[in-house]
């Protein structure tokens, strides 16, 4: 490891140990494998009892009235709240500008918008007891129904029934940025081309679902919620409750997978807590499946219109974007709208493709809210890119690999601002591609091989390259925060650091990589560093961990307090080793934990003697020192943008991640089954702090990738606006038996201007397998001009799509 | 308390299970799940609830020797069972060889589900499995979403190839 | 996601139980409850009594034989997949249950249950139709033995009357020269088939003697595909033709495939006929299974 081309956030961290970029067996791990970890479904405090909300059944109603009564006399029934009840409290607030204002309560005053809705609570001894309730409260509802919209077309119709009284049209959001340069392209090029991509709706879905247990503890409310940004959720709590801000802790304990939804706050994480004020003591909801599916964010619903001005050599001239969010209801906070918006600006990827003209509108139908779920935006973005590469190398006869060669970024051309906006200051992205090509090959032959008896088979091959935003600007998403996050960072008097962070443990193995980042700036061992996370009274405000930022922020200001507290170290060392002559600090040096002046190595103070001065035998500080070893630093990427110049451009990201996806599939023409042969994944993060925990966020992702291209699919009856999924038995998440083995490599493209020059790597693996997977089914299908534009891709489809037109039904 | 023998109907029962070697007498609603049980009645959280339809195989414990989703059983019907949890499987302290293969390969990240899968895995003779297709038809009774299951079938099949053949086994990881 | 309150009895015999049951009209058999239980815990099933018949000593039988195997009511599919002596007798029966759910479930599912929840899905009552298994069922008017074929009345629904359990069902052992397969199209591993298909041929030598095929997972019963089973007699090898007037026939076969979420009815009836054919000729092709 070359030490010269780490870029350093401090100039003061001049030793180098060996914490970094080595795979360590991860500290989380033991209590989770004894069973021991704590999900906030194992919370359990004296006289706690449960809740259970009473959700819509219908998709589209006002509510004439509930008789609460029947429940109430149910034994062990504590008690039974509507929104009426909730008295203090606030609506969520409205942030975001660029949208229309959606009204959200934390329960449903007078209307549903959509199956799933919470408009009441009940409260009881137990969960079997509570849900009993529910029963009641529902069968005692009086709706009026509502008709009902489904589609994005019902939602821009004309006579489109109105979810929001007020609105001009179903509208949440729409923008365009126009760009005279594409206008041009469109007149000037031999050909244009016009065609819809479509995705699905599909949600996260860790396998912990949602939880929230309140209480009052000293005067002040602590709630406990799997929430991936627990200083966000505490803002918003206090916010909505009219509490004060100080008299609300927020602990998001162990958490069972994140992946986007649990970045929003919801209305049971106000909710309970109101209840636990109001009643007095500790109140636990533990969301089940079947809620989760209707109420959690969904995500993905969008359709691209898309026309492409292209020559017959096969350069594409100019393209035209039109992407329709479908984000449900839009009761959400915060709202869904983000994701749609990074899908326009994602649609080059990591290709030169420069005039792109971008129309992005977000409509509000009677589906479930939608929002955050990792890839947010970009997958759907890969999607229509790499479709639209196929698409014109079918057109024109350009082989698609060659095509995409003289599109994919070269280093010579970086930085390499982006249509809009994204400044990609590093990358691998034609050596990625290459190598990737490189690996496929023999894969390739082998699947060819495999099947070449069999008349019934057809493989193919499909390719993605993408960029992704990591560390991106929350403000877009939230209209309120932006992007840095926090550390606080102590030696103890007996050289043991402690750190907290902003940021919150999602599974992703954040503080095992912490304690390595500490390890390394204040030259300890991992095992000397205890990590604190995820609990507001305990750690420094920070926005949590989503859109791969974590490794980036938490570098960036534990670097920055190492700095601040290495500083002070140094010069109670200095003082320490020669009685007050205070010029030497500039020469004091820390190695192995001890420090010393170069010339006079046997002479040296440790961790241990500097932190005990600075805590209790104070009486060996300098004169006039403060006590105290401890520091914060607030990291906030210098190169994020946080609003859009004139012309609509913005970089978004504080850095940018690249990669190269590559499926191969075989088609079973007779049935239409699918199976992925081999998975091809060239991945660069910049420095990897930790190879194996980078190589787990690629498997992970990649898997959640092949899910949305293959079998996840929230269904909704159209003309009823009610969902057709209730359980796993419907939303069909993969097992072990449809990941195939993966192929990796990684490149490391440190990042110039970042900590460490690391990038963020949550989402990369997400975001290749719709592009690649629709890609390689095309492939495997063109001879009968089979040419998939939308997910999920299934054996129902691909039949439809292989029968003569005309004779089949649509699927 | 008089014991209920279940010969009359009844919405309240009196059940005894032995749960890792630690024996439960408790009168419990008849509706009471095994997972309730376990997580509520004996305080055992390291059984996790992810579905409660017998899907995603989280909440799987070993009941009398054999994987089964304890959000799909009563606890009334296990009584008189032995019944073992993710708890019981390390031994003074230490991890048993699969968990600390689970560790070393980097197994799990939420570790949600974890404890489902080392159930399954603690229940079954690897003799009885003759290769890698045997071995997802027994782990495809488990979601895990964070880890593409890539690690999850290494560190099996480290565990495994080493049980059947020290020198070289079929499991592919 | 909890169940309803209900009451719950354990009788000491099956005559108990058939007594609590027609006393009960609503009651529900419990037995491994693999099915019923998350039904119940979405409130999909409210039964106001559960009978449970698992631990009934006279339920736990499985007998073999040269010309039957006759499994209790409260026998697991695991026990019975696991079974050397109905592997030995019964191939088909453990091809069958490698494909019900998964080990875990089976672990506790019963076989008889998988009968009396007549998922349309299902692999069991597929097999119980196309080998002409017989279900022995106790009632409050005594015992009676129903055919499987006359068993399975409709989806989720069987011709179990108030006040009746099954307690055992036998399958008849093939002919010699009998292989079974089963073959499913799903889109998960282990998930409930799209379309299912569970074939018998009765071979002497290379020659297809006897057919008998059952599409599941298409209708609302399994279906025997009577026109397929028609052409096999005298069958040898499968050619590109035949293949399709095959294909043709289980088509034909399936008058009323059913559409859902998973798939329409016209990709049920295409994929049944590609599995047919797919099926048989990789049979054709395995001249080393002729076990029963």
């Amino acid at each position: 490891m070359a030490v010269e081309e780490i870029p350093q956030i401090s100039p003061i961290i001049r030793h180098r140990t060996s914490h970094l970029g080595r795979a360590v067996p991860r500290r989380e791990d033991r209590s989770a494998l004894l069973g021991q970890s704590q999900y906030v479904a194992d919370i359990r405090l004296p006289g706690m009892v449960e809740v259970a909300f009473v959700r819509s059944g219908e998709p589209h109603a006002l509510i004439r009235s509930i008789d609460t009564s029947p429940a109430e006399q149910i034994e062990g029934v504590v008690k039974v709240v509507t929104a009426h009840d909730l008295d203090g409290v606030e609506q969520f607030p409205h942030f975001i500008e660029y949208n229309q204002p959606v009204d959200q309560f934390p329960l449903a005053r007078d209307r549903v918008r959509y199956v799933g809705s919470p408009y009441a609570a009940v409260v009881a001894m137990d969960r079997y007891v509570a849900e009993d309730a529910v029963n009641l409260v529902a069968a005692a509802t009086d709706f009026e129904p509502l008709p009902t919209v489904t589609t994005i077309d019902q939602a821009l119709a004309e006579d489109a029934p109105l979810l929001y009284e007020g609105w001009p049209d179903n509208r949440l959001t729409t923008a365009l940025i126009e760009n005279p340069a594409v206008d041009r392209a469109f007149e000037e090029a031999d050909h244009t081309f016009s065609e819809t991509y479509t995705s699905q709706r599909q949600t996260g879905l860790p396998i912990e679902t949602r939880g929230v247990v309140a209480a009052l503890r000293e005067g002040q409310l602590t709630v406990w919620t799997s929430n991936q940004s627990p200083h966000i959720a505490r803002t918003t709590i206090a916010l909505v409750l009219g509490v004060p801000e100080p008299e609300v802790r927020v602990i998001a304990p162990a958490m069972g997978g994140g992946f986007g939804p649990k970045c929003h706050v919801y209305p049971e994480e106000i909710v309970v807590p109101w209840l636990a004020m109001t009643l007095n003591r500790p109140v636990r909801w533990v969301e089940d499946r079947a809620e989760h599916l209707v109420s959690s964010v969904h995500a993905r619903d969008q359709r691209h219109d898309v026309e492409i001005a292209y020559d017959d050599d096969g350069t594409i001239r100019g393209i035209r974007v039109h992407s329709i969010g479908n984000v449900g209801s839009g009761e959400i906070f915060m709202p869904g709208t983000a994701p749609t918006f990074v899908t326009g600006g994602s649609i080059s990827g990591a290709y030169e493709l420069p005039n792109i003209e971008i129309q992005t509108t977000c409509v509000v139908t009677n589906k479930t809210p939608s929002g955050a779920y990792r890839g947010f935006g970009i997958p759907e973005a890969a999607l229509v890119r790499e479709r639209i590469i196929d698409r014109v190398a079918l057109l024109t006869g350009v082989d698609r690999v060659e095509l995409r060669r003289r599109l994919v970024l070269r280093e010579d051309q970086l930085p390499f601002r982006m249509p809009a906006g994204g400044i990609v200051d590093s990358g691998s992205h034609a050596r990625s591609f290459e190598r990737g090509l490189e690996m496929a090959e023999p894969l390739l032959t082998d699947a060819r091989e495999r099947y070449a008896d069999d008349p019934d088979v057809r493989v193919g091959i499909g390719y993605a390259n993408y960029v992704e935003p990591t560390a991106p600007t929350y403000h877009l998403t939230t209209g309120f925060w932006a992007g840095y996050d926090s550390a606080t960072l102590r030696v103890d008097g007996d050289g043991k650091a402690r750190v907290s962070l902003g940021l919150a443990a999602i599974g992703q193995g954040a503080e095992t990589t912490a304690a390595s980042v500490v390890a390394e700036a204040l030259s300890l061992q991992p095992s000397d560093v205890t990590v604190v996370m995820g609990d507001t009274e305990r750690s420094p405000y920070g926005l949590g961990a989503w859109g791969s930022r974590g490794a980036i922020v938490m570098s960036g200001s534990i670097l920055m307090a190492a700095d601040r507290l290495l500083e002070k170290a140094r010069r109670i060392a200095a003082h320490m080793l020669e009685a007050g002559d205070e010029d030497i600090v500039q020469d004091v040096v820390l190695r192995d934990g001890f420090f010393f002046v170069e010339e006079d190595p046997d002479q040296r103070v440790g961790w241990p003697e500097v932190a005990t001065a600075a805590w209790a035998r104070t009486v060996d500080l300098p004169e006039g020192m403060e006590p105290g070893l401890e520091s914060s630093g607030y990291y906030d990427p210098s190169d994020l943008e946080h609003t859009a110049d004139e012309a609509g451009r913005l970089n978004a990201a504080a850095t940018w991640a690249n990669g190269t996806h590559i499926a191969i599939v075989s088609v079973r023409l007779s049935t239409g089954e699918i199976k992925i042969e081999d998975y091809v994944v060239v991945h660069d993060c910049g420095r990897m702090l930790h190879p194996g925990l980078v190589e787990g966020q690629v498997h992970g992702g990649v898997a959640q990738g092949i899910a949305g291209s293959l079998y996840e699919h929230l269904q909704y009856d159209s003309d009823t606006a009610r969902p057709q999924f209730a359980s796993f038995l419907e939303y069909l998440v993969p097992t072990c038996a449809e990941i195939p083995k993966l192929t990796l490599d990684h490149f490391e493209s440190y990042a110039p201007h970042m900590p460490l020059g690391v990038k963020g790597a949550g989402e990369g693996g997400t975001i290749g397998g719709p592009a690649a997977i629709t890609g390689a089914v095309s492939d495997a299908l063109a001879e009968f001009g089979v040419f998939v534009t939308a997910t999920p891709i299934t054996p129902v489809t691909i039949r439809a799509a292989l029968r003569p037109t005309g004779s089949g039904e649509a699927s | 308390m008089e014991r209920q023998d279940h010969d009359s109907p009844s919405a309240q029962v009196d059940i005894e299970v032995t749960i890792n070697g630690e024996r439960f007498r408790n009168r419990v609603p008849a509706r009471l799940l095994l997972s309730d049980f376990i997580r509520d009645v004996a305080g055992l959280t390291g059984t996790h609830v992810g579905c409660e339809h017998g899907v995603c195989g989280a909440c799987t414990v070993i009941v009398d020797g054999d994987a089964a989703r304890s959000c799909s059983l009563l606890a009334v019907q296990v009584d008189g069972c032995t019944i073992r949890t993710v708890e019981d499987l390390a031994t003074d302290g230490g991890l048993c060889p699969m968990q600390q293969a689970f560790h070393e390969n980097l197994a799990l990240q939420c570790g949600f589900c974890t404890p489902g899968f080392l159930m399954t895995l603690e229940s079954v003779d690897p003799q009885d499995f003759a290769d890698a297709d045997d071995l997802f038809a027994l782990l495809s009774g488990h979601l895990c979403r964070c880890t593409g299951y890539q690690n999850i079938i290494k560190a099996v099949a480290s565990v495994w190839n080493e049980a059947i053949e020290p020198h070289g086994g079929r499991f592919q990881s | 996601m909890k169940p309803a309150s209900f009451d719950y009895y354990r009788p000491s015999s099956v005559s108990g139980a058939v007594q609590a049951l027609a006393d009960s009209p609503f009651a529900k058999v419990l037995a491994g409850g693999q099915s019923l239980i998350p039904a119940m815990n979405f409130r999909l099933a409210t039964p106001p009594m559960l009978v449970d018949i698992a631990r009934l000593e006279d339920l736990h039988g499985v007998e073999v034989d040269e010309h039957e195997v006759t499994i209790g009511a409260g026998v697991t599919q695991r026990h019975v997949e696991m079974s050397t002596r109905v592997a030995e007798v019964m191939p088909a029966l453990a091809e069958a249950l490698r494909w019900v759910g998964h080990i875990q479930t089976r672990n506790r599912g019963t076989v008889c249950g998988s009968l009396a929840h007549a998922d349309p899905s299902g692999e069991l009552p597929a097999l119980a139709i196309n080998t002409d298994a017989d279900l022995t069922v106790e009632g409050p008017n005594g015992i009676r033995e129903v055919p499987a074929p006359d068993f399975i009345r409709g989806p989720f629904w069987t011709d179990l009357r108030p006040g009746e359990l099954i307690t055992s069902i036998r399958f008849p052992v093939a002919p010699r020269g009998t292989t079974t397969r089963v073959a499913e199209i799903a889109h998960r591993s282990g998930d409930f088939a799209t379309v299912g298909l569970v074939a018998s041929l009765t071979r002497d030598g290379r020659t297809i003697r006897r057919a008998r095929l059952c599409g599941f997972a298409v209708a609302g019963t399994p279906i025997r595909l009577r026109s397929v089973e028609g052409l096999l007699p005298g069958v040898e090898q499968l050619d590109e033709t035949a293949g399709r007037t095959l294909a043709d026939a289980a088509a034909a076969d399936l008058e009323d495939p059913v559409g859902d979420i998973h798939a329409t009815g016209q990709y049920r009836r295409e994929a049944l006929a590609a599995l047919v054919v797919r099926t048989v000729r990789s049979m054709l092709e395995d001249p080393q299974r002729e076990a029963s």
